[in-house]
């Protein structure tokens, strides 16, 4: 315990230092200022940007606010993990790099506290970018158009929460098994991709898969999931979360054998 | 053309990019020993909104 203490606060000091704690939650606020702004200015940015011919009339229906927040998950989805992937793909790999490694291999060392310690880290920041975006989305979305229920919306990104926490563990994984950064960011968004891929095309016959997280949470705004659904997806979501933290530990212990001094 | 609220509404989003950017050239002014040369970062980080700082981050600070 006092030794995960000791790791958490070099994480900590490491991600004060490098300015993560600070840099990607500014992103998803970033992220979830835009979209509420630039539906509530599209009539203007279409006039401004011209190509209409004097006199077009356009009538722009307003977005439900609900469309609104799942067009911010859109955005967390594509560029959110893109930036959480690369800003964590080094946090192993890049340590057996720079030697950082080899000064903790050489001490008795726990690599669950290890991994533990890193992946609390990065769910962290992970977990406070997305709240701060989406409660700034959210705000915004309520002062431009309306509000969503608060309770739905607490619902909504609890859920997402969760699948955010899991790429985070997914990350760190492939930070842990790849030789290099690149590698593991690679590794990473290809397997997002293709599971996201193979989940949109034949998703429609299974209910429980953690990449359902985040179509239950957006549902969460509309009519909510299924129940059973939603618990046997959050427990499946669970348990891959376990294994790939277990494996994650079992692969940075691995490392170790294979330093070269 | 361009009312108060409109200000008061794109304020937040100035100053965020703005914090962006600060938090990106006070680590690169500190950084001893970036992925390229430093006026290039410079430039990137100043000329590029949000994706300039968000560059310099992941590529140019070479923590991995």
């Amino acid at each position: 315990m006092k030794q995960f203490s000791t790791l958490l606060l070099k994480e900590w000091r490491e991600n004060l230092r490098n300015y993560k704690i600070f840099w990607i939650p500014v992103v998803f606020i970033l992220l979830g200022v835009t979209e509420p702004l630039s539906n509530y200015y599209l009539p203007q940015i279409l006039d401004a940007t011209g190509g209409l011919p004097d006199g077009a009339v356009i009538e722009l229906p307003d977005p439900e606010p609900e469309q609104l927040l799942v067009a911010v998950m859109g955005q967390f989805q594509l560029i959110g993990m893109l930036v959480l992937a690369l800003a964590y793909m080094g946090s192993i790999a890049g340590e057996r790099r720079n030697g950082t490694a080899t000064l903790l291999y050489v001490r008795p060392l726990s690599y669950v506290s290890y991994f533990l310690s890193k992946w609390l880290m990065a769910s962290i920041v992970a977990l406070i970018s997305v709240w701060a975006g989406f409660l700034a989305g959210y705000y915004y979305t309520a002062v431009l158009f309306s509000a969503v229920p608060f309770g739905e919306f607490l619902a909504f990104a609890a859920t997402y929460s969760l699948w955010m926490v899991l790429v985070v563990t997914l990350v760190l994984f492939a930070s842990a098994s790849m030789p290099n950064a690149g590698l593991a960011a690679g590794l990473t968004l290809a397997i997002l991709l293709i599971l996201q891929l193979v989940d949109s095309l034949f998703g429609s016959r299974w209910e429980w898969s953690p990449l359902k997280l985040p179509n239950y949470a957006a549902s969460f705004l509309d009519i909510g999931p299924d129940a059973t659904a939603l618990i046997w997806t959050f427990a499946i979501s669970l348990a891959c979360l376990i294994g790939l933290a277990a494996l994650g530990i079992w692969f940075s212990k691995r490392n170790r054998a294979k330093t070269k001094v | 053309m361009v009312d108060e609220r409109t200000i008061l509404l794109v304020l937040p989003i100035l100053v965020l990019q703005i914090a962006l950017m600060i938090f990106a050239l006070v680590d690169l002014i500190r950084n001893p020993n970036p992925n390229g040369p430093k006026w290039m970062w410079a430039a990137i980080v100043v000329l590029l909104n949000i994706i300039g700082p968000i560059l310099y981050f992941v590529i140019g600070r070479r923590n991995y």
